[in-house]
């Protein structure tokens, strides 16, 4: 034993070494010491009985960083707020040694609780002022947000009287922009609510203005400050929390729109510059969803198209016992109440990444890209910190106390707290210390390509314990790369000083614009270099209270000249630089300018489709019906219940012409549209009406009796009817010219997922595949799949082997894989890999050698040749990887299924693999509201917190269930070479939503088809967030695919379930179908 | 704090006593039994017991020491037969070296750990019991405790087969949004309705859940000259007075005098916390304590007292909760903030079920119509249930009378209209009736 235990020791002491070895190598940041910097600036805040993040809210949210060249020295300087310490001025005097010059410059300042601070050059005359927030009006606060005006001796004047910005609200942060184009600097000031709304209240609160709470937008009239914000549309109510603030040309116009974040339920504003001094707030039109907790946030390119990206911070824990022990979001029916009933918008607690698509919604991918959870972020700065020409991330983190620690809500407080309660305090120094600490470190991530940033927190930097916030870059020591200066709560700021240095090529760019915007802010640089495009604006107010070094910063990796520097300035006009050497900085000055056109950015649009407003008389609007699943199994993945609608095409009124049936969902009646002359219009079948107790999730119209007439088969689902319930039966209606009528089915009662039809025993009548996806009330119990074999118009049910009990099955095609002149049968589904079963002479047979052991959760399947090699491949709709889902080969996703707690229902638990062990997903309260024995063995969230599965169980139970497993997440295809079948995953735009339909079709004006995409979908708990923002994508070939927006698609937001070819008077149209919405209709171009 | 404390001192002073004699009787006090309903109330507040599920903790210990008791006590008769399905308990194997008191204390303690969370807090606060009653008499204790098991067993078995664990897993409250009439999650947590199937949960002496379906509330209704309405408005004028009349008036004192909150939340920002109350069940047995003390009853009357009044509160919450999701009537704070005033808060956090009828008022009426019979009308007492919980004492002239100010608190509390109120306590009187008239406990 003595031995095995000192093996490990030594075994650790290596690991140690080696890990130790491989950071010091890796290190891109180091951190002087303030011993050496000269720099003693502590934020310390003091807690008192009157003063703590009980009597204010933003206690914890700590001071202001500005950089800046204060003396133009070519140095930058650095400026320093605190909350309750006074604010310093460093003047920068050379290699990492700065001067405490604040008494001179005279910028202490006098506010009891100083915030954001920014430096600017407000009175346009070439020097950077500086601009402090301060919180003024609550627990004492006095003072006023203080402006100080530079003198170029190094002295200062406070003006900001005269200025009319000496606001005594509840200020954060302040924004320079120039909204108006009139050429001098306005500002958006940011201020935030104190009070804690404990009711949802309307959304119309922000339209109420209230002068210490809400935001302003202060315009610029020959140096004094108006209000507009009234008549400039920008909320000022009582519940703006704002926290992030972030400026940039969004939409690309020319004119700088701006975003504020705001924490707890009130939404977040996206400012659109109207180009008349006013904006118009429109987020619910550019995003899906968006951060709840929302804090400090971030613009760059990131995928360098050109467009600005954006990303907003929240508060999601990654370290699982952190995770299990702090509160989560909202259930499902208090998101329905606060979405459907107060008008806010879809909110989720982790970061948010904005991939910019131009003139339509944003693609959210943050959880694909691997940056959704950093703990308690405040700061966020893109940059290119390693100068590979992609932008890296850092986000600083950390909160003295976690006040959403669960334990702490649910019981220290009551047993400790209850007792010191009296009528003036309600909690007492020893209540507060007795929330966990948040000193979680900061984070730093290296961006790659394809949206993805990794995360190298633990090479990149030191690892810390710090409370850190405000962030602000600047080249300190002026060696090129750029360097990091963060504000922290009691403890000394950090310098993080980039060691780059020569290992990369780096391109500095200041601006000299016209007076008096002098450094040019909201000027757009684009840096093209062998083809690759890096775009940035100037805006220097980044992050989180804080502003960075007016400078435009690139990386070029080991160019040493790039071919050429694009300026777009404010006032519209463009100037070039050509053949630009690196690793200098370059001072660019207007002039020799020309008009610049923002429409040719908008260069790559490809429409294809046109909607077609009047849908030509398909006016089909599919409405779930309101039954959450989670209700009833509480833990299950998703929901089941809205996999409809079902959609079948064919003649149902013998006219030659295709007429449509939609299913409908529970107690909704299904509709038929017939082709007319010139339109489709209703038609009410009763027989099928009086069925409208099924959910009609899949559907097809077909001659199945051979009289030359199109007959109607109906598998209905809907997850909610359970055992041998009649609506779980199928229905068959044969087409008897005059009317449908009703013909009986052999008994069998399935949820349907798909129906497929085929004659696979080559008996010239139509056989049907019904399968289905989940047995009610018993998830992970795989259900029945049948074919129903026709006899001259009669069906016999088969249950073939290994068929029946394929899985749980989502798609079905057939399709001769094997090219022996015989229809197979190829199924995906649900925690299975596909099957391929083989048809000789009219038996199906699994067939093990074709597909690949390769467990999704599988919902498409599609043949296309994509390599143009002419064979088949197959593409594969999965669920995507931007989801809390986590799964590989070596650690695949797991789902137990089992009756844990023995009261005869079962129950499934599905967990992923962190550090070494399987945990579940979701947290105590979600399991013990379907598990309750287990509160009994974990009392505390913090003993819960970090168990894996197999301790929150006994081992026999355990044992005893079933494990389902899920290795791969990502859609793409089974390429076929020569037989040879290899799984090539699609890129990640194609990976940002389940995709949940695909039409093979010769769609744009090549000759050949293309295979065209929707998804998105929606039937998840807040937990999972929505995945909403996927915009549909054109498949030309394994190397184009376009995204549906530049094809003229609306599918974003949209849950996509079918896409068809319909014809009216031989014109295409495309139609696609929607779950829980309006069908739509395209014209087709070409 | 103070009883574990005295009890260290106890245990200490018997060990150093105990090598020396073990075989002096144990006497088992009514006091014993109070600390230990005493202690049971105290862990459901810390794990947090809904009102409804902390009735069903009640209850089944004190039945448990109440069978145990009658066996040996001729003054009061099993419960057998008078619960329909309440079979015999197993007799001691030695009945003359048991004592029936320990042993009814050892299963209350037994079956008092099974039915909370934190076991930790039962046990230990058993095992310094044990510690001093195995010195005292280890075979007096040890065979007392053999039975008290044994008859813990046989309730537990009894006790588990009420549908409780059945009902853990059926689904979750579906909130009709969209429709005003119906009850909606409420501010400041919005919490899902909670145990919408406890009328499914097994009754002790009502024959069903519906048994005493309470008349329909007043017609939904947002005309002015509706009844519903007319009860809407009482409920927001009565707040908007007595707020206005501050802190210290009665209506505000009587309100949060009766709050009995197992769960308030309070947030502050990102803060937050929870403060703890008892449960109305809880606040009651609390008065059957104070009755117990004044009326100097004994061990037997103790338990019998503690024992009919938990089954009275136990059927009320069932008779309660299966209107509240048969009516699923919204509560005026959605209403208010709807028509009235969007910013208006009612003086006690709306619990989250609801609102027809009043969970209090159904309980309290039950409760008081049991003790009365009982202790008798016109039993003045001083309620001091909730001090430790900062809320001052105040005095009844009776057990109606208390139940009378429990009911209208809620209206004063801005969480119920005034028909759940008359109604409800009317609901409970009937079901504290049948309890009196079923259970024949007095031989």
């Amino acid at each position: 034993m003595r031995l095995v235990n000192r093996d490990v020791f030594s075994l650790a002491l290596l690991l140690l070494l080696l890990v130790g070895c491989k950071q010091g190598n890796d290190t891109l940041f180091n951190n002087p010491d303030e011993s050496k910097t000269g720099i003693e600036f502590t934020n310390t805040i003091t807690e008192t009985d009157d003063l703590n993040i009980l009597d204010y809210l933003y206690f914890y949210n700590g001071g202001g960083v500005a950089i800046g060249d204060i003396n133009n020295d070519g140095l930058p300087d650095l400026f320093l707020s605190g909350n309750q310490v006074k604010n310093r001025l460093y003047l920068n005097t050379g290699d990492l040694k700065f001067k405490d010059i604040t008494e001179k410059a005279g910028v202490s300042g006098n506010s009891s609780w100083n915030t954001g601070a920014i430096m600017g050059d407000i009175n346009g005359d070439g020097l950077l002022d500086i601009y402090v927030c301060a919180v003024v009006g609550i627990n004492g606060f006095n003072g006023h947000n203080e402006l100080y005006i530079n003198n170029g001796d190094q002295t200062f004047t406070e003006s900001a009287a005269k200025y009319k910005l000496d606001f005594d609200t509840y200020s954060s942060n302040a924004t320079l922009l120039d909204y108006d184009l009139d050429g001098d600097l306005d500002m958006y000031l940011l201020n935030h609510a104190v009070h804690t709304q404990e009711s949802f209240g309307n959304i119309d609160l922000r339209n109420k203005r209230n002068y210490q709470t809400g935001d302003k937008l202060l315009r610029n009239d020959n140096g004094t400050f108006t209000d507009v914000s009234e008549e400039a549309g920008i909320f000022g109510g009582v519940n703006g929390y704002g926290l992030g603030l972030a400026v940039s040309d969004f939409n690309m116009d020319g004119y700088p729109d701006i975003y504020v974040g705001n924490d707890f339920h009130e939404d977040d504003y996206y400012y659109i510059n109207n180009g008349d001094g006013t904006f118009s707030e429109r987020l619910k039109d550019y995003f899906g969803h968006t951060s709840r907790f929302s804090m400090g946030n971030d613009v760059a390119d990131i995928n360098q198209d050109g467009w600005p990206d954006l990303i907003s911070l929240d508060m999601l824990p990654e370290d699982e016992k952190v995770l299990k022990s702090s509160e989560g979001d909202d259930n499902i029916q208090i998101q329905k109440l606060r979405i459907e009933k107060y008008g806010y918008h879809y909110q989720f607690t982790r970061n948010m990444l904005y991939v910019n698509q131009q003139d339509s919604k944003y693609l959210e991918t943050a959880l694909l890209s691997g940056i959704s959870a950093t703990d308690w972020s405040w700061s966020s700065l893109f940059g290119d910190y390693d100068q590979d020409g992609i932008q890296d991330l850092f986000i600083s983190n950390g909160i003295p106390k976690r006040p959403n620690d669960l334990d702490y809500i649910n019981f220290a407080s009551s047993d400790q707290i209850q007792k010191k309660i009296d009528n003036t305090k309600l909690v007492d120094q020893q209540a507060l210390d007795m929330m966990p600490s948040g000193n979680v470190r900061n984070y730093v991530f290296k961006g790659q390509e394809d949206l993805m940033f990794e995360d190298r927190s633990l090479t990149w930097i030191k690892n810390d314990t710090l409370i850190s916030g405000a962030t602000a870059m600047g080249d300190l020591d002026n060696d090129g790369d750029p360097d990091l200066v963060v504000n922290n709560i009691n403890e000394p700021i950090s310098l993080y000083i980039n060691q780059t240095n020569e290992k990369a090529s780096y391109l500095k760019i200041k601006l000299e614009y016209k007076s008096p915007n002098t450094i040019g802010i909201g000027s757009k640089v684009y840096a093209y270099n062998n083809g690759n495009l890096q775009f940035k604006e100037l805006y220097t107010i980044r992050g989180f209270q804080a502003s960075s070094e007016p400078m435009v910063h690139f990386g070029f990796k080991d160019a040493t000249q790039i071919d050429s520097v694009k300026v777009v300035w404010p006032d519209k006009t463009v100037q070039v630089l050509k053949n630009v050497k690196t690793n200098q900085t370059v001072s660019i000055s207007y002039g020799n300018t020309k008009a610049f056109n923002y429409e040719s950015l908008r260069h790559d649009i490809t429409l294809i489709f046109n909607k077609v407003d009047d849908n030509i008389g398909i006016n089909f609007t599919h409405e779930e019906d309101r039954y959450i699943d989670f209700n009833r199994q509480k833990l299950i993945p998703f929901k089941f219940s809205d996999r409809g609608p079902a959609v079948a095409i064919g003649d149902l009124n013998t006219d030659g012409k295709d007429d449509i049936f939609f299913g409908g969902s529970k107690y909704i009646p299904s509709k038929v549209f017939l082709q007319e002359d010139e339109n489709f219009s209703e038609y009410k079948i009763n027989e099928i009406i009086k069925d409208s107790i099924k959910e009609d999730v899949s559907a097809i119209i077909a001659d199945f009796n051979g009289d030359e007439k199109d007959d109607l088969y109906i598998g209905s689902g809907g997850a909610d009817f359970f055992s041998t319930m009649q609506p779980l039966t199928d229905s068959y209606y044969v087409n008897s010219g005059a009317d449908f009528v009703k013909y009986d089915l052999p008994d069998f009662y399935e949820n349907a997922s798909v129906t497929v039809e085929s004659d696979y025993d080559n008996d010239g009548d139509l056989d049907i595949f019904v399968a289905s996806n989940i047995t009610t009330n018993d998830y992970g119990n795989i259900p029945k799949s049948y074919i129903l074999q026709n006899e001259s118009g009669k069906f016999n049910l088969l249950e073939i082997d290994g068929l029946a009990n394929a899985g749980m099955i989502t798609d079905a095609v057939w399709n001769d894989y094997n090219s022996d002149g015989t229809l197979d049968l190829i199924v995906v589904g649900e925690w299975m890999s596909p099957k391929f079963f083989k048809n000789i002479n009219g038996e199906l047979i699994e067939d093990k050698s074709q597909g690949l052991e390769m467990n999704g959760l599988w919902q498409q399947i599609e043949p296309f040749d994509i390599d143009q090699d002419g064979d088949t491949d197959y593409l594969l709709g999965n669920w995507g990887t931007n989801t809390k889902f986590k799964a590989s080969d070596k650690h695949p996703m797991r789902m137990y299924y089992s009756d844990f707690d023995n009261n005869g229902s079962t129950e499934t638990i599905v967990c992923t693999y962190k550090d070494g062990a399987y945990y579940p997903l979701l947290g105590l309260n979600e399991l013990a509201s379907q598990i309750v024995s287990i509160k009994k063995r974990f009392r505390t969230y913090k003993s819960f917190a970090g168990t894996p599965i197999d301790g929150l169980f006994d081992k026999e139970v355990i044992d005893k269930a079933t494990i389902l497993e899920v290795e791969e997440l990502r859609s793409g295809y089974l390429r076929n070479d020569n037989g040879e079948i290899t799984f090539v995953p699609f890129n990640n735009v194609l990976q940002v939503s389940p995709i949940t339909s695909f039409l093979t079709a010769n769609l744009d004006s090549d000759p050949g088809d293309e295979v065209l995409v929707g998804g998105n979908y929606f039937g998840v708990t807040p937990f999972h967030g929505r995945f909403d923002s996927f915009p549909g994508a054109l498949i030309k070939n394994e190397e184009s695919i376009i995204l549906g927006n530049k094809l003229g698609l609306d599918f974003s937001d949209k849950a996509i379930r079918h896409l068809n070819i319909i014809k009216l008077n031989s014109k295409r149209y495309l139609m696609a179908t929607i779950n829980n919405d309006q069908v739509q209709i395209y014209e087709i171009k070409n | 704090m103070k009883s574990i404390k005295t009890l260290f001192i106890l245990t200490v002073a018997s060990l150093s006593i105990s090598c020396s004699d073990n075989s002096e009787p144990i006497i088992i006090t009514p006091e014993d039994y109070h600390a230990s309903v005493d202690n049971l109330g105290a862990v459901m507040v810390h794990d947090i017991f809904s009102p409804p599920v902390a009735s069903r903790i009640f209850a089944y210990p004190n039945i448990a020491a109440y069978e145990i008791i009658a066996q040996n006590d001729s003054l009061y008769n099993s419960l057998q037969g008078q619960i329909p399905h309440l079979g015999s308990i197993p007799k001691a194997d030695d009945s003359k070296k048991v004592n029936y008191e320990l042993a009814a204390l050892i299963a209350h303690l037994d079956l008092s750990r099974q039915l909370i969370f934190s076991e930790d807090r039962i046990t230990s606060y058993r095992d310094s019991l044990y510690t001093i009653w195995e010195d005292k008499n280890a075979k007096e204790f040890n065979t007392s405790k053999e039975y008290g098991l044994k008859v813990a067993n046989f309730i537990s078995v009894w006790m588990n087969d009420d549908n409780y664990n059945q009902t853990r897993t059926m689904p979750k409250f579906s909130v009709e949004h969209g429709n005003e009439e119906r009850w909606q999650p409420t501010p400041p947590s919005y919490m899902d309705g909670i145990e919408p199937h406890w009328s499914k949960i097994r009754s002790f002496v009502i024959d069903s859940a519906a048994q005493f379906k309470p008349v329909p509330p007043p017609e939904f209704s947002m005309d002015k000259n509706s009844a519903f309405y007319k009860e809407l408005k009482e409920v927001y004028d009565i707040s908007e007075r007595i707020t206005e009349e501050g802190d210290d008036s009665e209506e505000v004192l009587i309100a949060q005098f009766w709050d009995c909150n197992p769960y308030v939340s309070v947030t502050r920002g990102h803060l937050m916390f929870a403060t703890k109350k008892i449960t109305p069940g809880a606040h009651w047995i609390g008065i059957t304590k104070i009755a117990c003390r004044k009326d100097n009853a004994d061990f037997a009357k103790t338990v019998y007292a503690y024992t009919k009044t938990s089954i009275g509160i136990a059927d009320a919450f069932i008779s309660c909760w299966d209107e509240k999701y048969r009516s699923n009537l919204v509560r005026p704070e959605t209403l208010i903030n709807a028509y009235f005033d969007d910013e208006w808060k009612p003086i006690l956090q709306t619990p989250p079920f609801p609102e027809y009828t009043s969970g209090h008022s159904v309980v309290s009426g039950a409760a008081a119509t049991v003790l009365t019979d009982i202790f008798s009308d016109n039993f003045d007492f001083i309620d001091d249930t909730e001090t430790p919980y900062g809320l001052p004492i105040r005095p009844f002239s009776s057990f109606k009378a208390a139940a009378q100010e429990a009911a209208i608190s809620r209206m004063y509390g801005g969480i119920h209209y005034r028909a759940a109120v008359e109604v409800g306590i009317g609901q409970g009187f009937k079901v504290g009736n049948l309890v009196n008239e079923r259970l024949k406990m007095l031989n």
